[in-house]
């Protein structure tokens, strides 16, 4: 099975994926990324590698193996997989968050719009459709409970959600 | 593209998964000229959130763009809900026609939709 942990940076998807319990290996896609080099250059305005998702595909397809992947990834949603969680985060929250990672105050800023416009939710449901997302809120909540989540998903626990969240108004 | 004694607004578009809001500003953006939302929709009605809604909002702040004296609308988009090929959203195409066929002229169509970035970032052109 192939599960892709998405959302907004800031939501939390390295977190909780590091605790989620499962026999998925856990692909942090940012480090392959850089480690494998499979960029197409640099986003100098925004300090980030524009992501080339024919090698990502590729890398993804060798590696594929009897226990499936877990991919954490903001880009996790545009790849091939059954279920995708979609993290989600009130936008205030998420800055705050990505501010005391030591982001600076513009990136946490248009991540913080992104999430506040649903961009990456948007994204997942145009792609997956709505019966393969499931939208995790992670405000006020702990990392664990968030795995626990996840791990509900993975089982096959949890419902399909969209659109659960309405955080216009951070705008 | 705007005639010296036409006078000329703009519409900021928010399209989010569930939600449109439509602001109309002066040409600074410092002076809000008409606001219309189409509501919280969290576990409402989805219709709420349906091109028709955003179509309906439009048509209410055409009028009051009208009674302002404003000819023309310059169109800021900010979020997916206009832009995607599956529409999810309500959709800032629907607003843009509406304004349109209530008899306002559009200007520029500008798309400044946040992206997501952490070290990485999606490649131009994709998803929208
Ligand atoms: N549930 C949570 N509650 C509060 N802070 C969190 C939570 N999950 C993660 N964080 C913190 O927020 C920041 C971003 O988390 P991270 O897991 O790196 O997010 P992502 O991988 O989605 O960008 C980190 O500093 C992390 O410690
Ligand atoms: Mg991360």
């Amino acid at each position: 099975m192939k599960v892709a942990v998405t959302g907004t940076p800031g939501t939390g998807k390295t977190t909780a994926a590091e605790l989620v319990e499962t026999d998925l290996e856990v692909v942090h896609l940012n480090d392959v990324i850089r480690e494998e080099g499979l960029d197409e250059g640099t986003d100098e305005e925004r300090d980030s590698l524009f992501a080339d998702f024919d090698a990502i595909r590729e890398w993804l397809a060798e590696r594929e193996d009897d226990n499936g992947f877990l991919i954490d990834s903001h880009l996790a949603h545009h790849f091939d997989a059954d279920r995708v969680v979609v993290l989600r985060c009130h936008p205030e929250q998420l800055e705050g968050r990505l501010v005391e990672r030591g982001e600076a105050g513009k990136k946490a800023r248009e991540n913080a719009e992104s999430e506040a416009l649903d961009v990456i939710l948007s994204e997942a449901v145009a792609e997956h459709g709505t019966e393969s997302v499931y939208e995790i809120d992670t405000t006020d909540r702990t990392p664990t409970d968030v795995s626990a989540d996840i791990e509900a998903v993975i089982r096959g626990e949890r419902a399909p959600s969209a659109g659960t969240v309405d955080y216009l108004d951070y705008l | 593209m705007s005639d010296n004694d036409e006078k000329w607004g703009i519409a900021h578009v928010h399209a989010s998964f569930n939600n449109t809001i439509i602001t109309i500003t002066d040409l600074t953006g410092a002076e809000t000229i008409a606001k219309s939302s189409g509501g919280t929709v969290v576990k409402q009605n989805r219709d709420e959130s349906s091109p028709y809604a955003a179509m309906q909002m439009a048509e209410t702040v055409a009028d009051e763009v009208k009674a302002a004296g404003i000819d023309g609308l310059h169109v800021r988009v900010r979020g997916p809900g206009g832009n995607l090929q599956q529409n999810p959203g309500p959709g800032a195409q629907a607003t843009i026609r509406a304004l349109a066929r209530a008899g306002i002229e559009i200007g520029r169509i500008e798309d400044v939709t946040p992206i997501p970035h952490d070290g990485t970032r999606a490649p131009k052109g994709s998803g929208f």
